[in-house]
């Protein structure tokens, strides 16, 4: 990988190099306008002389790469794929590529044999493009990369081809697990083809699906074919994906980007070509996510014009397509139509793209944006590898699952998503309306549309926050080359190929033109290893058997109606889990493992080394066991989580993208849930339409704090749902927020995601709040709650001065004062590291506290003498440390005349603490005096000097009476003998006590061990 | 040596490799040692350390010879850490020579299948670990980076702990381990990571206690014993450290003063003095005061020595025992009190006034009224310091005809 990345740029480490290098070639590649032009026709002829090229020799691939750019890797993908199945792999690729598939069927058998040198030749082609032109033997890794490439290549000449290939390269993948890319490559432009040919769509596709699936696998075909479209781009990782989950996310997100590209190449032709590359830049815009912090904002924006216009031009034409295909997506699309014409969003572009599964590719869609949003944020925010690590899985998993889920809900409930759609549409509309001048209203149309939640808010906002001009396609490319990111140095050499990438491209004028989609992303390091591993592991004969079985699952869940949700989110989890990894992968294991090499490299690169392993080691799990690393590395991943574990960890990771599904289907319960999930927030401002709102609102000034937190949120959300997620693993540094709620009083909720700007209150409001709770006359579980979240606060604030010793010393005291033990632990935990830097406060009276603490309430020497040496010399001369000192040796000696003389005197709170040690300490005395004494002690000097009354001197006679008879009670209640003597004078029996005394059980105890706690109680404090 | 030549750090580089292999063929583990303690300063390791930092390509050195690239890991690392000691890089010179280490405990694992001759060189390994470690972290903390370097040694100690702690000859390797990491603990202030070591010493019946080394036994029964003495465990504290002490070499006059620093309290509270000449000898003199009290019944000096020994009694962690020696010397005094009224009236003398003893502990300028020396007396009863019974009407200690003051006799204060 190193190597590889030295040659092109130069840019770095391994990783980072290789990231550069495929951006490079990719920019090379991305030269929309070669790209293009081949497309309407010649294309298919330079394409094939270039795949002819190199099939024959890599080298020379590799020469023709770079002068072709673009358009030649393609090709040499394409050929490659192509010609892999042949023997004549140039002139086969040349005929694959825009004849269509029908070669691939027919090669599909060679390809496994011969397949793999093609693809040999073709990867070592792309690599040399993408890579550092090393020229590598025909390896597995490059070959899954050719793979990945010729997904790439193959849809951009699908289009070109019709139904009929289609056919062919289902057979193909059935029969040879080459065929499967092929077929993949082939439901890829299928897509495509559908775009151009109108009659393709429909037939190819169902003609698709019976291959694939047997029939079951028409559905899945749909599905795959939308994954391919936006794939197209990006065809490899949506080659993959169908494979796998994890491709299909990428799918999706290049979805978009496909579509336009699709569409492109389909109808209009150069005016779609245009458009679809707008489209395609938005698409990698919101790949971009990933790209987040430099350009993002930027991206973005770029975003739903991009979208606009794609969707009003190729869209269309796609939709109507589409509704030929199904009824029920014809509804759809009908109601859709309309709108999508008008204010056609990226999800409306998918939909029309995917006939079948409209909401599906507009769920996939919006999870791909979930999923970059909350990558993306992520990995901005955090910038650890966990973020790309989180971006891949989420991005593979929760888009398959998603698309999947869609599709079957749509299918379910037609009805409902067409009555969603429709909303959808009015409510883009009505967005569009109102922001119709800015970038912005397309894509609030679409966040609003689905009406998904947050995610699709965030998203929206994030987008209209980072107003970038940057097309889809182009976020989509980003988002792509970030999630091949192992970790932050990747990441970040990442981030800077693609800066250096899209300023050339906008420095160049080829910005918007370029066709990002399909723009090859620049290697990774690790990719090659890991294609060697995807490679070798693949097997025909393993891959055929899982094929079958993903299939058959995936007809299942998908179109089985499920009645409920539930099921059907496990279903679709389990038919995802196997689909992405066993079906997707096994069934086109040669395809499915290149492109999971190319996915591993380019999506998963951040754990495209683990991968790499596991791949060799299990040809047929390979998927599974990759999903599971994801799993480990991203943890964010619900999705991940449902790879093989379990129902549970399905449902989970179902559930976390179960929003996205709630907004296509709105039952009742969905809508219960999200109003759950949403109060959770609530103080924070609320979520679910509030957030929109507060989009709006907050987007134009506080795009990024919005957008982090909107991040954070998906993240915490996806915590939440899946569970697995610890909040923990939320970098909170990076999600440090300036508050600007007014509001002095607030209560404390613990905080299960990124804290939100709006629910924060700012400094000064924070002093005033603490004012307020000291002044207020409100019981302590009250004062404690606002303390409590003024503590949030600042913490979150990251705000540490005095104001921060100051809540921390009221709130100690306010614990202190009602004998709250642990929340005083708290504080004096955070008290002491507060002095240690420096802050000034009433330290002498703090430390006195935790001596006392110490000593009465944890019996440990070494703690004792560990803080006693510590204390200063000026600390010993302090009264409160002096008298803490003072009741350690009081207690050490069992002293308890001085305990209760010290007692009587103790300043500050140190009483308080000491209270807690009182009856310990009477209990020690009684049972003292009555072995000592004989034969019998009055009451009143027991009251006296157990501290019940107060010296003779001082108190009154009532007082004292009072004192006395608590004192008996006491004595009474501890098992004490009292008598009598003649002058009535009550007199404790020395002999029979010294016996008789026990500690009783105290009156109030509660079984969780605080009586203020006590469930009655409790209920009647709080209702204020 | 500032104008090594190339060929002469070669020569030198070899040499050494050429000794250890050596040293290894021919299972000499006291020679292997000598070319593993680092901080021993020795010449040969000095001249070393220069010839490394002149000849750079080590590697291909150590991979000319089958012999020595079988230890490439040990010597890479090792040359490493030699460098960066010898240019005063300590926190490198740890970490680089922890990595030796541990490639040198994989080789070790080869070597002891029969016998156990290169246990002195682990030894030494063990030791420089700890070494390293704690002068790294003193680097570190001068140069105000946090120190971690220790911690980092007892994790690697605890590794190495485990590999010889099974059974065979390796195993009496084990209480040395055992040994440097109680030294380790007990300067990280984690004591309470030693419990799982003296568990596995202590529980394993396959080997003999009394079957490890000496020194090893008397630096284990120290540290076991000041555990005890954390826990105001006095008998077990005493027997432990007593065996340290009957078992310590009598010329480490170190040693022994550090055994008796814990030893002298520990006996102390069980009501058994010293004689003044060992104080003297071992430099206790911080104890003579309190001895002096405990003899008198002097409340005033003992608190005074207390107070003036403050810091010290404090980090050695026997205040707290010192302290409670206070009820000693209460009863002291009224058993002072006690004989001289039986000196006066004998048929009276068992009954002490309180007001005798307020009148007392005044002239020791204890300001103490009769409430609080009444409940002192009553502990003194209550903990069986003194037999009797106090009689409240009458403010009178009444103490028992028969052995009123019973001696500790080496049975710690009831507690």
């Amino acid at each position: 990988m190193m190597n590889q990345g030295g040659s092109t740029e130069t840019i770095a480490p391994a990783q980072t190099n290789s990231l550069e290098n495929w951006h490079i070639l990719d920019a090379s590649q991305g030269q929309t306008s070669s790209y293009f032009p081949p497309t309407t026709g010649p294309e298919a002829i330079s394409w094939t002389i270039h795949q002819a090229d190199h099939s024959s020799t890599s080298t020379y691939q590799y020469d023709y790469h770079t002068q072709p750019p673009t358009r030649n890797v393609q090709d040499g993908q394409t050929a490659a794929s192509v010609p892999s199945s042949s023997s004549s792999l140039g002139s086969a690729n040349v005929s694959h590529d825009y004849n269509g598939y029908a070669p691939y069927p027919n090669s599909t058998d060679p390809y496994g044999s011969s397949g793999y040198l093609g693809y040999c030749n073709s990867h070592q082609q792309q690599q040399s493009n993408h890579s550092s032109y090393q020229p590598q033997p025909p390896n597995h890794s490059s070959y899954q990369q050719q793979q990945s490439n010729h997904s790439y290549s193959q849809p951009v000449g699908a289009f070109q081809n019709t139904g009929a290939p289609y056919q062919p390269l289902s057979s193909f993948q059935n029969t040879g697990s080459y065929a499967g890319p092929a077929s993949y490559s082939s439901t890829y432009y299928n897509p495509g083809d559908y775009q151009t040919a109108g009659g393709y769509s429909s037939s190819g596709y169902s003609n698709q699906t019976a291959l694939w699936n047997d029939g079951t696998y028409t559905n899945y075909a749909t599905h795959q074919y939308a994954n391919y479209n936006p794939d197209s781009p990006g065809t490899y990782s949506s080659s993959a994906a169908p494979a796998t989950s994890l491709h299909y996310q990428k799918q999706y997100k290049q979805w978009a980007d496909c579509y336009g590209q699709t569409e492109v190449t389909c109808a209009p032709g150069t005016e779609n070509i245009s458009t679809a590359n707008k489209s395609n830049v938005a698409c990698p815009v919101p790949g971009v996510s990933g790209g987040y912090e430099t350009s993002n904002s930027q991206t973005r924006p770029s975003y739903t014009p991009s979208w606009r216009p794609d969707s009003s031009s190729s869209d269309l034409p796609l939709v109507q397509p589409t509704v030929r295909i199904s009824g029920s997506n014809d509804i759809y699309w009908h109601d859709g139509a309309p709108s999508s014409q008008v204010l056609l969003t990226s999800p409306m572009q998918s939909q029309s793209q995917k006939p079948l599964d409209p909401k599906t590719s507009y769920d996939s869609f919006q999870d791909q944006q979930k999923t970059v949003y909350s990558q993306g944020p992520s990995v901005h925010y955090p910038a650890t590898h966990q973020v790309p690590q989180i971006y891949q899985s989420p991005m593979q998993t929760v888009a398959s699952l998603d698309t999947q889920r869609v599709s079957k809900l749509q299918i379910l409930t037609n009805p409902r998503i067409a009555s969603n759609l429709t909303f959808n549409l009015p409510k883009i509309d009505k967005d569009s309306s109102a922001t119709s001048t800015a970038p912005k209203p397309a894509y609030v149309s679409v966040s609003l549309p689905t009406a998904n939640q947050k995610v699709m808010s965030d998203n929206a906002a994030d987008s209209v926050l980072k107003t970038g001009m940057f097309p889809k396609s182009l976020r989509g490319y980003v988002e792509r080359a970030l999630s091949r990111c192992k970790d932050d140095t990747q990441m970040a050499a990442c981030q800077a190929v693609m800066k250096e990438l899209i300023t050339k491209a906008t420095a160049d004028g080829t910005l918007y033109t370029r066709d990002w989609d399909i723009e090859p992303l620049f290697r990774l390091p690790n990719a090659d290893a890991v294609n060697k591993d995807s490679f070798q592991c693949s097997t025909p004969g393993l891959a055929l058997p899982e094929y079958k079985r993903s299939p058959n699952r995936r007809s299942k869940s998908r179109w089985e109606p499920l009645p409920e949700e539930k099921p059907l989110a496990k279903s679709a989890s389990a038919v995802n889990n196997a689909v992405k990894y066993g079906g997707w992968m096994n069934a086109k294991e040669r395809d499915r493992k290149p492109f999971v090499g190319n996915n591993e490299s380019k999506e998963n690169n951040f754990s495209g080394a683990k991968y790499s392993p596991l791949d060799q080691k299990n040809a047929s799990k390979n998927t599974q066991r990759l999903v599971k690393k994801q799993r480990f590395a991203d943890g964010f991943n619900a999705a991940d989580k449902g790879d093989a574990s379990g129902d549970s960890d399905k449902e989970q990771s179902l559930t976390a993208y179960y929003s996205s599904a709630i907004a296509l289907a709105n039952t009742p319960e969905e809508k219960k849930r999200r109003e759950n999930r949403s109060k959770r927030f609530e103080k924070r401002q609320g979520q679910g339409q509030a957030e929109t709102n507060h989009l709006k609102q907050k987007s134009a000034g506080r795009g990024n704090l919005y957008s982090r937190r909107t991040s954070a949120l998906v993240l915490s959300k996806d915590v939440e749902d899946g569970g697995t997620r610890a909040v923990e693993d939320i970098d909170w540094d990076s999600l440090t927020v300036k508050g600007t709620c007014q509001e002095i009083e607030k209560r404390y909720l613990r905080l299960t995601s990124a804290p939100d700007p709006a629910g924060v209150r700012p400094e000064e409001v924070l002093e005033k709040a603490l004012d307020m709770v000291q002044k207020s006359q409100k019981n302590y579980l009250f004062r404690c709650d606002q303390l409590k979240s003024i503590r949030q606060d600042l913490t979150v604030q990251h705000i540490r001065n005095q104001l921060t010793v100051k809540v921390y010393e009221t709130h100690a005291r306010l614990a202190l004062e009602v004998g709250d033990l642990p929340e005083y632990n708290q504080c004096q935990s955070q008290l002491q590291t507060l002095y240690a830097e420096g802050i000034e406060g009433c330290h002498m009276e703090f430390s006195a506290y935790h001596l006392l603490c110490v000593i009465l309430h944890s019996n440990n020497y070494r703690d004792l003498l560990s803080s006693m040496s510590r204390l200063s010399i000026e600390a010993k001369r302090d009264e409160a440390v002096k008298h803490a000192l003072a009741v350690r040796a009081a207690v050490t000696l069992g002293n308890y005349v001085l305990f209760f003389r010290l007692y009587k005197t103790a300043p500050n709170l140190n009483s308080c603490l000491m209270d807690l040690y009182v009856e310990k300490m009477r209990y020690k005395a009684v049972s003292c005096m009555s072995r000592s004494h004989r034969p019998t002690i009055p009451v009143p000097y027991i009251a006296h000097v157990l501290g019940f009354t107060t010296p003779r001197n001082e108190g009154s006679d009532e007082k004292d009476s009072n004192g006395l008879g608590e004192c008996v009670d006491w004595l009474k209640a501890h098992g004490a003998c009292l008598t009598a003597d003649n002058s009535g004078e009550m007199q404790l029996d020395t002999k029979a006590s010294c016996s008789s005394l026990y500690m009783p059980e105290p009156e109030d105890a509660v079984a969780h061990g605080d009586a203020s706690l006590a469930v009655n109680d409790f209920l009647t404090r709080t209702s204020l | 040596m500032a104008y090594l030549s190339m060929g002469e750090a070669h020569r030198r580089i070899a040499d050494y490799l050429n000794r250890f292999s050596d040293a290894v063929s021919s299972q000499d583990g006291a020679s292997l040692s000598l070319l593993l303690s680092l901080s021993s300063n020795s010449p040969s390791l000095l001249s070393l350390a220069d010839a490394l930092n002149l000849f750079q390509d080590t590697s291909r050195v150590i991979k000319q010879s089958d012999k020595y690239s079988q230890y490439t890991e040990i010597f890479i690392h090792l040359f490493r850490s030699l460098q960066t000691y010898r240019l005063g890089n300590l926190a490198d010179a740890y970490q680089a020579f922890e990595k030796s280490a541990n490639a040198f405990i994989q080789e070790f694992r080869n070597w002891e299948s029969a016998s156990a001759w290169a246990l002195e060189a682990l030894y030494v390994v063990a030791y420089e670990i700890r070494v390293l470690a704690e002068r790294a972290d003193r680097e570190l903390a001068l140069n105000g980076k946090s120190p971690e370097k220790l911690k980092a040694a007892g994790s690697f100690l605890m590794k190495m702990f485990g590999v010889l702690a099974g059974k065979g000859p390796k195993r009496v390797g084990a209480l040395y381990v055992t040994c440097q990491l109680f030294k380790i603990y007990f300067k990280l202030g984690t004591v309470h990571l030693c419990r799982s070591v003296i568990r596995s010493i202590e529980t394993a019946r396959i080997f003999d206690f009394e079957e490890f080394p000496k020194r090893d036994k008397v630096t284990y029964m120290y540290y076991t014993g000041r555990l005890e003495v954390f826990n105001e465990n006095f008998p077990a504290a005493d027997h432990k450290l007593s065996y340290a002490l009957m078992h310590c070499n009598p010329h480490c006059e170190a040693n022994i003063r550090m055994i008796l620093k814990y030893l002298i309290p520990v006996k102390l509270s069980m009501g058994i003095l010293p004689k003044d000449w060992l104080l003297e000898k071992y430099k206790l003199v911080e104890y003579r005061d309190v001895v002096q009290a405990l003899k008198r019944g002097d409340l005033r000096l003992l608190r005074h020595a207390l107070q003036e020994h403050e810091d010290r009694f404090l980090r050695s962690g026997v205040y707290l025992v010192l302290e409670k020696l206070e009820l000693q010397v209460y009863q002291r005094l009224v058993k002072k009190i006690y004989i001289i009224q039986k000196q006066k009236d004998p048929n009276k003398a068992h009954q002490v006034k309180l007001e005798v003893i307020v009148k007392a502990l005044k002239w020791l300028e204890m300001d103490m009224d009769v409430d609080e020396v009444e409940c002192i007396m009553a502990i003194l009863i209550y903990k069986n310091l003194v037999k009797g019974y106090f009689a409240h009407k009458s403010k009178v200690v009444v103490l028992s005809k028969q052995d009123p003051f019973p001696k500790l006799n080496g049975k710690p204060v009831d507690s």
